[in-house]
Parts: C-alpha cells; structure tokens; sequence
C-alpha cells in the first residue's frame, strides 16, 4: 500500500484505531519532532557544516532555524508541478524519523571512539560525513532540503539562503526579499561586520 | 437539469476571458455575461506571502488545488486550471510580435499570412498594455513604432541588467528593458513591485498582473456571473440552423444536475488546449468532425516556437539576485532580409549564477565542510555568469495535432487530449542553420567582453503555445475569421492563443489579448 493510500485509509478508520493493523499503529508512532538528543548531535555537527566565521551563536542560530523547518513540514501536499513537462508530486513523509536515526548513527560514530563529535578531528569528521553522505546517495548540494541526509539538507538551508548569498558576495543583494525595487538599480552596499 | 441564461457566455476563466469580460462589460453595460470556469477560484491574495515562502522552502505548489486531476491533456506545459489560467504563475513578458509574424507567407514564401494588418493589430496592443498596466521602454528599431507610449516607464534596470547591457552591446546588437505587466505604483487594485523576485510561481504584491484581480473587479458589482468548478462538456446546435442554443456543463459536487446554459453568444477562451478539445468533443451527426470544424483544421496547426539557450561566462561582475526575473530583449533578429536564409528570434539575457552557487565537493571531490564551502564559492564568484535564449520562429504543419484519446477520460467519460506538436518541412530543413545562426549571436555577445559560452542547450517542448483554431480567411483553410468567429456557426468565437496561425519568435500572451480586445468588438456588436 502506498504511504498516501495509507494516509487516507488512517483518516477514514482514526476512529477504529484499535482495531488497525500493527504496520498502521507503527505510523502513527513516528516521531514528529527532532528529540533532545538529536538536536543536541545536530548542534555539534551543525558547528562543523556551516562557516564558524557565522559565530557559535550564528551556527545555532541557523541549527534552530532548521529544527523549526523541521516542525514546520507537511506530508502529503502538493509540489510545485512545474512548466513544460508538468508533473503532479506531493510531498512524502516527514524526514524527522530518517534525520533521527541519521544523527544517532553519527553520534554513535563518535561514542565508538570514545568521545563526543566536536572532539573528533577535522579528517575523521569529513570521513564520517563524506560516508554518511555517499550511504544516502548525496552527490550534490541540494537546492532546498530533500530528507535524504540531515546533514546535506542543514547545509542546503543554509548555503542555497538569500543570507548566505550576501556573505559570499560580502554585498547586501537581499536576493528574494521584498524591497523597493530602485534599491536593485544601484551596486549592492557591502555587507556589514559584525 | 439546471438552465441558465445570459447573452454573452464564455468558456474559461484565463486571461483573455478576463479582457474579453472587461471590455464586454465597459461597451455592451446591459448584456449578461456568465464566465464558466472548469476550475476553482483562488481569490485569497491576502495568503500568497505566506503561499510563497511555504513554496520556496518546501517546494510546495503556491497555488492550492489548481488542477484537477483527471482533467489533463498529454503535451500540456502546464497542469493549471482555474480562475486565472496560466496567468495566475506567468512571468509578465509583454513582448509584441512583429508585422514579419502577420506577412510570412506574402514575405518569405512561409506557413501563412494571418488575416489582420498590423496597423490594426498595433492599436489593440496598446489596448492591452494599457489594460494589463505593462511597463516598457519603447523599441531602438524604427520598425517597431508605437502609435501610444507604454503606460508606465521601464522596469528601472538592476545595477546587474545594468552591466549586462553594457556588455551584450559591445556586440553591436542593441538591448531593452523586458516589458512587463508589473506595476511600478500602486494601480488596478494592485501595489508595486517590491522584488519578491517570483513572478513566475506567485507574486504575493499583486504587483504582476493576474487575471484573478480583474474578475474579482468585475464579480463585486456584478457585471459578470463567474461559475467556477463548471466543466463545459458539449455544446449543441439548434436544430434547423448551424447556430449554438447550450453549452452543457456539470458542477463538480453536482455532477448528477447536469447545468445546460442558453446564450446568445459564445465564446470560447479556454487556451490553445481546451478550445480545440471542446469542439471536437461537441461532434454530432451534422458535424461529425467536431463544431467549427468543416475544414478539418480545428486542433491542427498547434504552434509555438522553439527555444535555444546558453550560458556565458564573463569578466564583468554583478551580484546574482537581484532582480532574477527580469531581462533584456533584443528585436535585432526580428526582422529578417528576404534575401537572406529564414531566420527569426528575439535574444533574451538574464542576470545568472549558473556554474557560481554553493557545491558540496572541491574539483578534486573533496567534501567541503563549514568556511572551506563558503571560501571554495566565494572563489567562483569573480566575473558572472550570463543566461541566455533565443525562441526562434517555427513553423507547424497540419499535423501538428491535437487528438482525442480515447484510452484517456475524465470521470464523465470524455476522452481527453493529446497534443503532438510536428514542424513543417521548411522548418526542419533550416533547423541546422537556425542553430548555427543563434549559436553564432551567442559566441558573438560573449566575445565582445572577453567572455566565452560554456554550455548550450535547447528546449524540448514548444513555449508559449498557441494554435488549434487558426484564423484566416478562407473557410477552407482556417476555423475562425480574424475576429475569432468561427466559419461554421455565426454565434460562436474562439478567441486568444489558439486563434494565432503561428506563434512568432517571443511570449505570445500580450498578443493573444490584443487578439481578443479586438474580438471583444465583434462580440458586443453580435450580441
């Protein structure tokens, strides 16, 4: 049975659960939220993936942001069917479920050796993240976050944003955000330091 | 079964609806107007901030339930299907045609002439620049003029179109601001443009023009009948005559009342998929071919043109982001000397980051973590990168189709369409040419500022379509006369995209509702 079909039978028996079938019960057990402990192993990867020259605050900042993503996404809705060659897809399952398990696995990574991830050195780290990513099939930067892999997807929330376009041109382009329309007549004024 | 009547009814709720029941409304005042529309209305502006920002960080569709499912055509470009059309998500390229579009066979010895002058043509795109509120820049090339200025000034030019200007004239071919549908002030109920930057998905301002404010104007005090969720199914013929006395439709969540609409006038506007697809669907014993349809031509002759595109690479350095939806145009390749090989296109040059943005992995696969990934694109961010197009001027044969399938129906039973589009032989005789030709523009932009082409590529499918119902003026040979009355039933009109007989070398919707306000006249004046 597909997931949606699923999903539309749970809707019509949510009144009968106890009689539902052991898989349907095991859905309604997934998590919907990032646990204590998976946040706290994101926030340390979270300082290895994104530019530490954002600051400690910064990179939380942006982990936080991530998690509230997270919170935010919704099964089943219809995407973007494009132009040319329209397609109707909708959104699958909550990533939430996958990115937990994807962060005990790097958490369990650390704890092998003994120690905590931000202890790890900088190769060992890259070598974790670079098989966890290869195991999910990463190969690219994701344009926005796709639920394969936790760790891509932090960094594609971060990276592909309007905000992290300025840092890299050190200009204040404010690409996609609402603003006078003379302002993007003129060279974009430099970013400013903090 | 439900009857409902009126004077004027039209079928489809897109853009040239939109016009045709504005203009309805202002010269015929008294007339009834009922607008059926197979989709729903999304008229809550108020959401679309929160619309877009759900679209550009989940990738979710900005417009809910804006299809229906078992109502799709193979080869469509788009699923939409609602109040609004096509024009709920379009860009708001306003680009005319040029008179070589009206004069090809006469001209060049190609495809067909269309049945209208241009002098006449010109003044209806006035009408409908200043209808859709378009902001332009009147053309550098004396073939161009305008007999109205454009009612707003250019889109002011991004500090990035600004050096892309400088950069593709060093080349000698001259360069416009895109016109647009998009308000600079607040106009039409709508605000200004404040850059969100996604014309092409949703515009949350209003500023992009969309057919939706227009009937939502018209629906408040009451000058048209708006029956959303209504699919028209059949029409059908008086009894004795070759007029139309019904349109048949069903509602949605009524498909067991059955809704038969009386008018005395029809019009169908239902874009270059539908329209042709409802009359082939209104077959009877008297037309077993489908209404309007003597000549055979009706869904035939689907056109559109072809596109071409290139990246470049140059020295000179913008900032990706800053206004990504709007462009140059150049009309240099509008025109094309009867002695020379045919070749026709507009050339389009947007602002780019296409081989700059964020990569996960260094050249020699290096997994980039944290600064390493800011510094590694920070390091490709020096010069910029240019996108570039061509739609070239193509021509369809007659069996450039749309068919009936009958192994595909919706939940009436109604077999739905197929769209084949084919090109005639001189089309795909030229093709290597044409390639070489627009290639050839491309290198020779590039050079001009030290820059090169680092890939090209070309469409697969034909943009902004049109066809299905040509005009002209023999019956035999056309559905529709200029004015989109069909040769077969004195009442009924086609009007917009599928009337065109070819699609020209650029957006064609400024077009199809220069059409359609001209046809708006013949309309008033017959009902």
């Amino acid at each position: 049975m597909k997931r949606r079909t699923l999903l539309q039978w749970l809707g019509g028996v949510a009144g009968a659960a106890a009689t539902a079938p052991l898989r349907a019960i095991r859905v309604f057990a997934q998590p919907r939220e990032l646990t204590h402990e998976s946040v706290a192993t994101l926030y340390e990867i979270a300082a290895t993936v994104l530019p530490a020259s954002l600051g400690a605050a910064g990179v939380r900042a942006i982990a936080d942001k991530f998690v509230a993503r997270t919170r935010g996404y919704r099964e089943g809705v219809a995407l973007s069917h494009g132009y040319g060659h329209p397609r109707l897809q909708r959104s699958g399952a909550s990533p939430v479920p996958v990115y937990i398990a994807q962060l005990a696995a790097l958490a369990a990574e650390a704890n092998v050796r003994g120690v905590r991830w931000p202890a790890l050195d900088l190769d060992t780290r890259r070598r974790l993240l670079d098989a966890a990513l290869a195991k999910a099939n990463i190969r690219g930067l994701p344009a926005r976050p796709t639920g394969q892999h936790i760790v891509s997807d932090l960094m594609a929330f971060y990276f592909r944003s309007s905000e992290a376009n300025d840092v890299c041109y050190s200009a204040m382009i404010n690409r996609e955000v609402c603003r006078p329309i003379a302002i993007t007549t003129r060279k974009p004024e430099p970013l400013a330091r903090p | 079964m439900s009857v409902h009547e009126t004077d004027t009814l039209i079928i489809g709720g897109g853009i040239t609806s939109a016009m045709l029941a504005q203009k309805l409304a202002e010269i015929r005042p008294g007339r009834t107007i009922t607008i059926v529309e197979a989709g729903r209305s999304i008229f809550d502006t108020q959401n679309r901030g929160r619309y877009r920002e759900r679209a550009m960080e989940y990738g979710e569709h900005p417009w809910h339930g804006d299809y229906i499912e078992d109502q799709q055509a193979a080869g469509i470009i788009s699923m939409t299907m609602a109040v609004g059309g096509l024009a709920l998500h379009w860009g708001g390229a306003c680009n005319r045609f040029s008179q070589e579009d009206l004069r090809l066979k006469s001209m060049y010895g190609l495809a067909t002439d269309w049945p209208i002058e241009w002098t006449e043509l010109e003044r209806y795109y006035c009408e409908a620049e200043r209808r859709l509120n378009v902001s332009g820049e009147p053309s550098p090339h004396p073939e161009d003029r305008r007999s109205q200025p454009y009612p707003q000034g250019p889109i002011p030019l991004s500090y990035n179109l600004q050096i892309l200007k400088t950069w593709a004239e060093r080349s000698g071919v001259k360069f416009s601001p895109l016109p647009m549908a998009r308000n600079l002030t607040p106009s039409g109920g709508r605000d200004a443009c404040c850059v969100y930057d996604t014309c092409g998905e949703v515009c949350p301002s209003g500023a992009r023009y969309s057919p939706d404010y227009t009937f939502r104007q018209l629906l408040e005090p009451k000058k048209i009948v708006l029956h959303d969720r209504t699919l028209v199914r059949r029409l059908t013929l008086d009894e004795r005559r070759s007029t139309i006395v019904a349109a048949q439709g069903v509602h949605q969540e009524r498909p067991a009342d059955p809704i038969e609409y009386r008018a005395k006038t029809f019009v169908i506007a239902s874009g270059y998929c539908w329209s042709s697809h409802l009359l082939l669907l209104s077959a009877n014993a008297r037309f077993p071919d489908g209404l309007a349809n003597r000549s055979g031509l009706v869904g035939r002759f689907m056109n559109g043109h072809t596109f071409i595109n290139a990246t470049a690479n140059i020295d000179d350095q913008t900032f990706p982001g800053q206004n990504i939806t709007h462009s140059l145009i150049s009309r240099e390749y509008f025109r094309c000397p009867t002695n020379r090989p045919f070749v026709r296109h507009d050339t389009r040059v947007w602002e780019s980051s296409a081989g700059r943005d964020p990569r996960l992995r260094a050249s020699d696969g290096t997994l980039l973590l944290g600064d390493e990934l800011m510094a590694d694109w920070r390091s490709r961010t020096k010069g910029s990168s240019v996108r570039l197009r061509a739609y070239v001027d193509v021509h369809p044969s007659a069996d450039s189709r749309l068919t009936l399938d009958p192994s595909k129906k919706n939940r009436y039973g109604d077999p739905l369409p197929t769209i084949e589009h084919r090109l005639d032989d001189a089309t795909r005789a030229r093709e290597a040419a044409t390639r070489a030709h627009v290639q050839g523009v491309f290198a020779a932009l590039a050079k001009a500022s030290n820059g090169r082409i680092v890939n090209n590529s070309e469409g697969d499918y034909l943009d902004h379509p049109g066809g299905g119902c040509r005009m002209g003026t023999d019956p035999a040979a056309s559905v529709c006369d200029s004015f989109g009355r069909t040769h077969d039933h004195e009442n009924l009109f086609v009007v917009g995209a599928p009337t065109t007989p070819t699609g020209g070398c650029t957006n064609g919707t400024l077009t199809f509702v220069a059409l359609t306000l001209r046809s708006a006249e013949e309309i008033a004046r017959a009902s």
